[in-house]
């Protein structure tokens, strides 16, 4: 999964950054009467700098492709889910949902084929969040009122897919769900 | 020199601050309990408590920095004791008429109000949103009042130029802007700017409130202004830290004094831009934002890390590094803060990351970031101050093992509680959760965790808490020699 790895790489970067720091704190403890030390700590380091930037260049250029906003973004969908949320609940339907009369019904998708959600809110702000069979979020984006979102997804597992909200809406905020199939 | 009355001034805001600090720490760890079942509220109680929660460890920390660079901008300007008197009197005000707001309105939308939330929770009581509206404003102007006076005083001495210190792009500069008046005017812009923002939030809100529903706000355009205002203040108020950090490290650790250098002056310009347009890493989700502004936010986010990282941090490294340094209680509170920071600060580039934002965002892992460089970051750098502040007269600061039991107390505590933040991020625990659907297996019990972490750190907070706020209290009650 996505987030492990990233669990992983900030674990190693906040140890490795610890190191650093408990090594430098000990070494101020050594008897070293020669060294004076800098006189002013501000001095350039332009070095330093440099390989900040680029490791972050690298670190961007490589991931900002990724987003979510990109991906799909040139293949068709094979099926448009509207999603409607409201306090505190999801409508989703294969049809447009009616802000007076919302109804909705229930879904099954296709395993391995572009599926959109066009998702919008008929109140607050809510998110509309999709959780795997082993409660992993794996994809996400904000039910907002007056826009729609489109978020693109291909399901590779068949199984149920849960739909938590992830932007405090309420009250009924952790209770706020829907399912849906993939087949 | 600093007069009595500021020290008065500062004694009487440490105090509060302090006290406050404690009282939320209780709401966070009840919130914790309560997620891992161990209590049982009822989900409006719990949104109460995390709005108060928020809304009062935002407020404390923004005041204490302001507390901070106020009490030690003295050393260069006249600073204007009523100014601070009066956002002292408007900042308790605020204070308690928030908490009227939550506690007994029941309002609930948490710290940053989004709308339209507020307009449309059925929980709270009719006049607990206009009226949490009417306190922020309160907080607003005396903030907004504060900051503006601080930077017309320095003003009156260095030109705006010199407060930026553009001349040291140039070689040999013939006046120097010490690095404490660079980094507090670049702080202040923001603070500044970031107020106005949340100005015009609460000016869009009551129009909307009293239009009858004639006139309707546009979601995107308020939650960008929110953030903008939410994302700007939070971030600053750890920069007010920072600058604090450059002007007293050094000469606490008994080294001579850094001085602006063209980088510095540079690194720290750049910065002022990037603080104000990272905030847009707050609507990644949001796909209907400007893919444009989506992939600044990102950038953004990145480079603001130069300043902090690439000058503060490896400065502090260097002051360090293989130098006998006289170590106090403030400086190691200071160095271990830093790291905090840095930790936190990598927490937060990973998040600003859009691709793995999708999987991150609002789940466990924003407040375990956020709380990294606030609680194991920012707290010890104002807590390095007040020590250093309220000890100055008296040379006791030697690194007794109580302190050194305190220290290690607040680290277990401090580490134990943001684990367990960090790993229900990985686990996809949703924030903002009162309790957590069965599904999640690991939600409640890293809760529990993180819960009794807290109460250690709780318990070095306290220790804390009564070596400064005596001294404090001896300087509230002394009399002019
Ligand atoms: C050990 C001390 C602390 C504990 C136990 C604690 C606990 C918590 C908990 C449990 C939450 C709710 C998390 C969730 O979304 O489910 C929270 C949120 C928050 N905390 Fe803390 N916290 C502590 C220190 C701090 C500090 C020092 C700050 C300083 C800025 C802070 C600022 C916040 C903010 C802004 C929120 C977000 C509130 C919202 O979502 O509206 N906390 N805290
Ligand atoms: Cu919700």
């Amino acid at each position: 999964m996505q987030q492990d790895s990233i669990l992983h790489f900030f674990l190693i970067l906040a140890a490795i950054s610890t190191i650093v720091f408990v090594f430098v704190f000990f070494s101020s403890w050594q008897d070293d009467t020669n060294n004076e030390g800098v006189k002013n700590a501000l001095r350039k380091r332009f070095w330093f700098i440099l390989i900040l930037l680029v490791s972050l260049g690298i670190f961007a250029s490589v991931t900002i492709p990724k987003s979510p906003y990109f991906l799909f973004a040139d293949e068709v969908p094979s099926k448009i889910i509207h999603v409607s949320a409201m306090q505190y609940a999801f409508l989703l339907s294969e049809k447009n949902i009616d802000a007076k009369n919302p109804v909705g019904e229930s879904i099954i998708l296709p395993s391995n084929r572009l599926v959109e959600f066009r998702v919008t809110s008929l109140d607050v702000n809510h998110g509309f969040a999709i959780y795997n069979s082993e409660m992993q979020l794996i994809t996400q984006t904000q039910a907002m009122p007056g826009y729609v979102n489109s978020l693109r997804y291909k399901f590779d597992k068949p199984g149920k897919y849960q739909v938590l909200c992830l932007e405090l809406c309420g009250v009924g905020h952790p209770v706020m769900q829907s399912t849906f199939k993939v087949q | 020199m600093e007069s009595l009355n500021l020290k008065k001034i500062t004694s009487l805001w440490i105090i509060t601050i302090l006290v406050l600090f404690v009282v939320a720490i209780v709401l966070g760890i009840v919130m914790r309990l309560n997620q891992g079942e161990v209590i049982k509220l009822e989900p409006l109680a719990f949104y109460t408590n995390m709005t108060t929660h928020g809304i009062t460890m935002i407020g404390i920390w923004f005041v204490a920095g302001m507390v901070s660079v106020n009490y030690l901008m003295e050393r260069y300007v006249k600073t204007s004791y009523s100014i601070n008197l009066f956002a002292f009197v408007l900042t308790v005000i605020g204070v308690v008429i928030l908490w009227t707001c939550t506690y007994i309105g029941n309002f609930s939308s948490g710290w940053t109000f989004l709308y339209p939330l507020p307009l449309k929770d059925s929980g709270s009581a009719p006049w607990a949103t206009p009226m949490y509206l009417v306190a922020l404003t309160i907080l607003g102007i005396a903030w907004l009042v504060w900051s503006v006076s601080l930077m017309a005083q320095v003003l009156k001495k260095y030109s705006f130029s010199q407060l930026l210190a553009w001349q040291h792009l140039k070689s040999n500069p013939k006046v120097e802007t010490p690095p404490f008046i660079l980094i507090s005017t670049v702080t202040l812009i923001g603070v500044i700017a970031s107020l106005i923002a949340a100005v015009i939030v609460i000016v869009l809100y009551f129009a909307e409130y009293f239009s009858n529903g004639n006139f309707v706000n546009d979601a995107l355009l308020m939650k960008n202004l929110t953030y903008f205002f939410g994302h700007t203040i939070a971030n600053e108020m750890l920069y007010l830290g920072v600058a604090v950090i450059y002007e007293i490290f050094a000469e606490v650790s008994g080294r001579p004094k850094w001085k602006t250098t063209w980088y510095v002056a540079l690194a720290w310009n750049c910065s002022l831009v990037f603080i104000l347009t990272a905030f847009f890493h707050h609507l990644y989700m949001d796909f209907v934002q400007p893919e444009g502004l989506q992939i600044i936010g990102q950038l953004a986010s990145y480079l603001a890390s130069i300043p902090a990282v690439g000058v503060t941090v490896f400065t502090i490294i260097l002051a360090v590094y293989r130098v006998r340094i006289k170590w106090s209680i403030v400086n190691l509170l200071f160095f271990i803060g830093v790291i905090g920071w840095v930790i936190g600060g990598l927490g937060a580039v990973i998040d600003a990351t859009i691709s793995n934002n999708v999987v991150l965002h609002n789940t466990l892992w924003v407040p375990a970031h956020f709380h990294t460089y606030n609680a194991m970051g920012n707290v010890l750098f104002s807590l390095a101050f007040f020590y250093w502040f309220s000890t100055q007269h008296i040379k006791i600061l030697v690194i007794s093992n109580q302190t050194l039991y305190t220290m290690g107390l607040l680290l277990i505590g401090g580490i134990g509680f943001l684990i367990a933040f960090y790993m229900g991020g990985a686990d996809s625990v949703p924030r903002r959760y009162s309790t957590y659907p069965s599904g999640l297996a690991s939600a409640s019990y890293l809760a529990k965790i993180g819960a009794s972490f807290a109460m250690l750190y709780l318990g070095a907070v306290l220790i804390f808490f009564y070596n400064i706020s005596k001294r404090c209290f001896g300087i509230l009650y002394s009399s002019p020699y």
